[in-house]
């Protein structure tokens, strides 16, 4: 009797469990349908992480705010997805003889999408605010060429004085005075930190920043903050955008593997990048449509200028820097650790920037030569011997570990050397010994540029005046004949011209090697079945507005 | 039993205020300048930097920024986030999403292992009682991050059954999958403890006793066997709902939810030491009232239990 009452019991368990669960699953049904569909006919769902700041052109500087403010702001130049300057708000931008001034001219009936007209002074007020250090705005350092830059550095200012060497002439016409040449200005202009603004920004910058109105392709329509950012087409939009869709919404996502989850699944159209688990696969996962080509971005490591037996400029320290340029595999790197997700590097920029060479001289010294690397550690080691153990640094939580595993492998058998890989925690903490100039070997670095020029990379990264704390040359490399010919550059009547000294300039430091290149990122990423015109731009970005189904 | 409440209830304070002093000083000795980490690799403005100090007090020694944080939670600003989001308004969207995916795990968990621990218990031997223990172990064993990918892969990308993440505003079923990879664990820790205590009171002498005087089983097993094996088992529930609530970060970042645990996590890779403390602070009420509430719930379990 026993038996037969328990196994009642147990039916009942199992009957309540099986109720239980068909109630709570009959009364979520309305949750999700909706969403599946993404939105609608033409609409394209995207991939974005939470912006980091308010979305103001002249505080967004890092990629879940660029990507959606890309769209709505449109600046004086755009970018082609070869990273060729095109005209788009100027009608001219035309420098004096030696680039110190210009002189900008604007299309007629430009609007912003609240209706407004964007006249010179849109430009000139939006360049003096982000300039401006009371307004404390991350991208201050962009207007630094600007005359009058200085003094809005001081302290006690109000935050609405202007850069004097802004000049409004009339609605369409404005000067720009520089305190120094600076022939790639008009590259930058394309960077989203000088667009401009309208009127009702100043009134409440900080209600600006959660609901901007601009003069892009797209406008806003709603940022659920932590969920999604919803653009629709700007009908004031005349420019060298043509979008093929109705809208872009960016969906805000915690981790790019979950966003590939969902591309896989169909809930999400398209993402810019692959997560690392799956860049051996998804050139071959038939649910999805993969894009992977060389990208702007370049992947390096620093080795400080004066590391003991390193040091640049010494004939020992140069032979040991082209020594383990020679003897990095880079070949198997970026086909066995990168799945074929990078590139080999011939020089310091990217193939994306305009002016880009594969054959600059001293390209050599960045191919695998295991002979030729151990012949020249031998002619150094004949100069001076007891070299330290070599150490490279990278932040660990990157997943940069397999890469600089690789590296170290490399070198330590084509050279015979002791060399280990030292990570650190995080890249804060790893940015920090940076900053302070505590590592003592190579480290980790790269360059993502903010706009399509060689000066981006070369002046940022290599110049002495952007070393010692001053800007990204964190090795403190200083070549007088280098900086010389960024100087040059800066004064050249056309970008084109100053292309071809920063060519010059490349080849000093490839027979320098400040930092020996690794490999350029590829662009890549994946969208789902169905979605076409799936292509991706100079930034490694994808161009959103030829996206459609 | 009303001094006792309050008496519990006054011991909040210096839990409270112990463990903000504690997180605080923990976020403040990581490694590494949160403001020069939001400048990336670009050239840092020094004059913009200092000011972004000033603004959030980073500038001052680590003793006054947790007083001007206290002066300020006393009377409801929590400060904002380097986005210039209030503290308190993202604490406000990620909370009910933690809560629905929180207590969805917990009826799971609860329901389906309490009842899989008294099918396996009553009925110790059979196959169901094996396959029940087998799963269970399985469970535990495996990290749920991999039972996450796995469930996400064959049951969302694959079969299509339930939706593949969460998203924006998630419904019951974008929650489904996810409250149960983050209740499996505690699932089948509730199996085996139930279990193991219905068997060992089912030979007690009392439910012995209970038979010998003519009860029916039914009435044995629940009034007197059950009753006295979910005393250990509430307690681990109580225990576990403050546990679900901060522990999501697994399953909110696999299935992007957009809850406590993954602003947690952000919180702490930025530096934001006021939102990682104020999301401590909250959860630490959470626990110390759950933990209450179990201390309750014995009373009207065992009576011989008072509170005095």
């Amino acid at each position: 009797m026993g038996i037969r009452t328990s196994k009642k019991t147990m039916v009942a368990f199992l009957a309540t469990m099986a109720v239980t669960a068909g109630t709570l699953a009959g009364c979520g049904g309305s949750g999700s349908a909706s969403k599946a569909s993404g939105g609608g006919d033409n609409v394209i769902t995207v991939f974005d992480s939470e912006p980091q700041n308010p979305l103001i052109p002249g505080n967004t500087n890092e990629t879940g705010g660029s990507r959606p403010g890309s769209q709505i702001f449109a600046e004086l130049v755009s970018f082609d997805s070869n990273g060729k300057a095109q005209n788009e708000v100027a009608q001219s931008i035309t420098p004096n003889s030696d680039s110190t001034q210009y002189s900008i001219k604007l299309k007629p009936g430009w609007k912003f999408s609240d209706g407004t007209p964007v006249t010179a002074q849109s430009f000139t007020r939006a360049w003096s605010y982000v300039a401006n250090v009371k307004n404390v705005q991350k991208c201050a350092s962009f207007f630094s060429t600007i005359k009058g830059y200085d003094d809005l550095q001081q302290k006690g200012l109000n935050g609405t004085e202007q850069l004097s060497g802004l000049k409004v002439l009339d609605d369409t016409t404005f000067t720009v005075d520089m305190s120094k040449p600076d022939s790639i200005f008009p590259v930058k202009v394309g960077y989203m930190a000088f667009a401009p603004l309208p009127d009702s920004f100043y009134k409440d910058p900080k209600a600006f920043g959660d609901k901007p109105v601009g003069n892009g392709p797209y406008k806003l329509a709603e940022w659920s903050h932590g969920q999604e950012i919803r653009l629709v087409r700007n009908g004031y939009y005349h420019g060298n955008v043509k979008p093929r869709n109705q809208g872009i919404t960016f969906r805000i996502y915690t981790k790019v593997d979950a966003a590939y989850a969902d591309v896989q699944g169909g809930n999400l159209d398209v993402m810019d990048t692959v997560p690392p688990a799956d860049t051996k696969s998804f050139m071959s996962d038939p649910t999805v449509v993969a894009y992977n080509k060389p990208g702007s971005i370049i992947q390096m490591f620093s080795i400080p200028s004066n590391l003991e037996h390193f040091k640049s400029g010494t004939e020992e320290g140069t032979l040991r820097r082209q020594a383990v340029s020679m003897s990095i595999d880079r070949k198997s790197i970026v086909t066995k650790v990168l799945n074929g997700t990078g590139t080999q590097p011939v020089d310091f920029t990217s193939p994306k920037t305009p002016g880009f060479s594969e054959n600059l001289k001293g390209k050599e010294n960045l191919v695998y030569n295991p002979s030729k690397a151990k012949e020249l550690w031998e002619k150094a080691d004949a100069i001076s011997k007891d070299v330290d153990p070599f150490a490279i640094s990278y932040n660990a939580d990157g997943g940069n570990k397999p890469i600089y595993d690789a590296i170290v492998n490399s070198i330590k058998n084509t050279l015979g050397i002791k060399v280990s890989a030292d990570p650190v925690p995080t890249f804060q903490e790893f940015r920090n010994l940076v900053d302070k100039r505590q590592i003592k070997g190579g480290f980790r670095s790269g360059w993502t540029p903010d706009y399509p020029s060689a000066e981006d990379y070369l002046f940022q990264c290599y110049d002495s005046e952007a070393g010692h704390g001053n800007g990204a040359n964190d090795g403190d490399y200083s070549n007088s004949r280098f900086d010389e010919l960024m100087t040059q550059a800066y004064a050249a009547p056309s970008t084109d011209a100053a292309n071809v000294i920063y060519g010059q300039a490349q080849e000093i430091l490839l027979n320098d090697l400040p930092a020996i290149p690794l490999y350029y990122d590829n662009a890549h990423g994946v969208a789902m079945k169905g979605v076409k015109g799936f292509q991706m731009d100079w930034q490694n970005q994808s161009v959103y507005s030829e996206l459609h189904k | 039993m009303g001094k006792y409440l309050l008496r519990r209830i006054l011991q909040m304070i210096p839990v409270v205020l112990g463990t903000t002093l504690l997180v605080y000083a923990l976020v403040f000795a990581l490694p590494g300048d949160p403001v020069k980490a939001m400048f990336g690799d670009k050239p840092i403005n020094q004059a913009v930097a200092a000011q972004i100090r000033a603004e959030y007090n980073l500038d001052k020694p680590f003793i006054i920024q947790y007083l001007l944080f206290l002066k300020n939670a006393l009377t409801l600003n929590f400060g904002n986030t380097f986005a210039g989001q209030p503290v308190i308004d993202e604490i406000a969207r990620a909370f009910p999403v933690t809560i629905k995916l929180g207590l969805m795990a917990f009826v799971f968990e609860a329901l389906f292992g309490v009842v899989f621990g008294i099918i396996s218990g009553l009925k110790k031997g059979k196959w169901y009682d094996a396959v029940i223990l087998i799963v269970s172990l399985l469970l535990i064993s495996v990290p749920t991050f991999v039972t996450g990918f796995l469930m996400q892969y064959f049951i969302g990308v694959k079969w299509h059954l339930l939706p593949v993440t969460a998203g924006n505003d998630p419904g019951f079923l974008d929650l489904l999958m996810p409250a149960m990879v983050l209740g499996s664990v505690s699932m089948a820790y509730i199996i085996r403890l139930s279990r193991s205590e219905i068997s060992s009171n089912i030979s007690e002498d009392y439910v012995r006793t209970a038979r010998a005087k003519g009860m029916t089983n039914r009435s044995v097993i629940v009034r007197h066997v059950l009753r006295n094996s979910m005393i250990p088992v509430i307690t681990y529930l109580g225990q576990d709902l403050g546990a679900l609530m901060g522990g999501a970060m697994i399953s909110e970042t696999i299935f992007n939810i957009h809850g406590i645990g993954f602003l947690t996590y952000q919180s702490i890779l930025k530096g934001e030491s006021n939102m990682v403390v104020s999301i401590v602070t909250l959860l630490t009420l959470i626990f110390v009232v759950c933990n209450l509430v179990v201390d309750m719930l014995y009373a009207v379990l065992d009576p011989r239990i008072r509170y005095a």
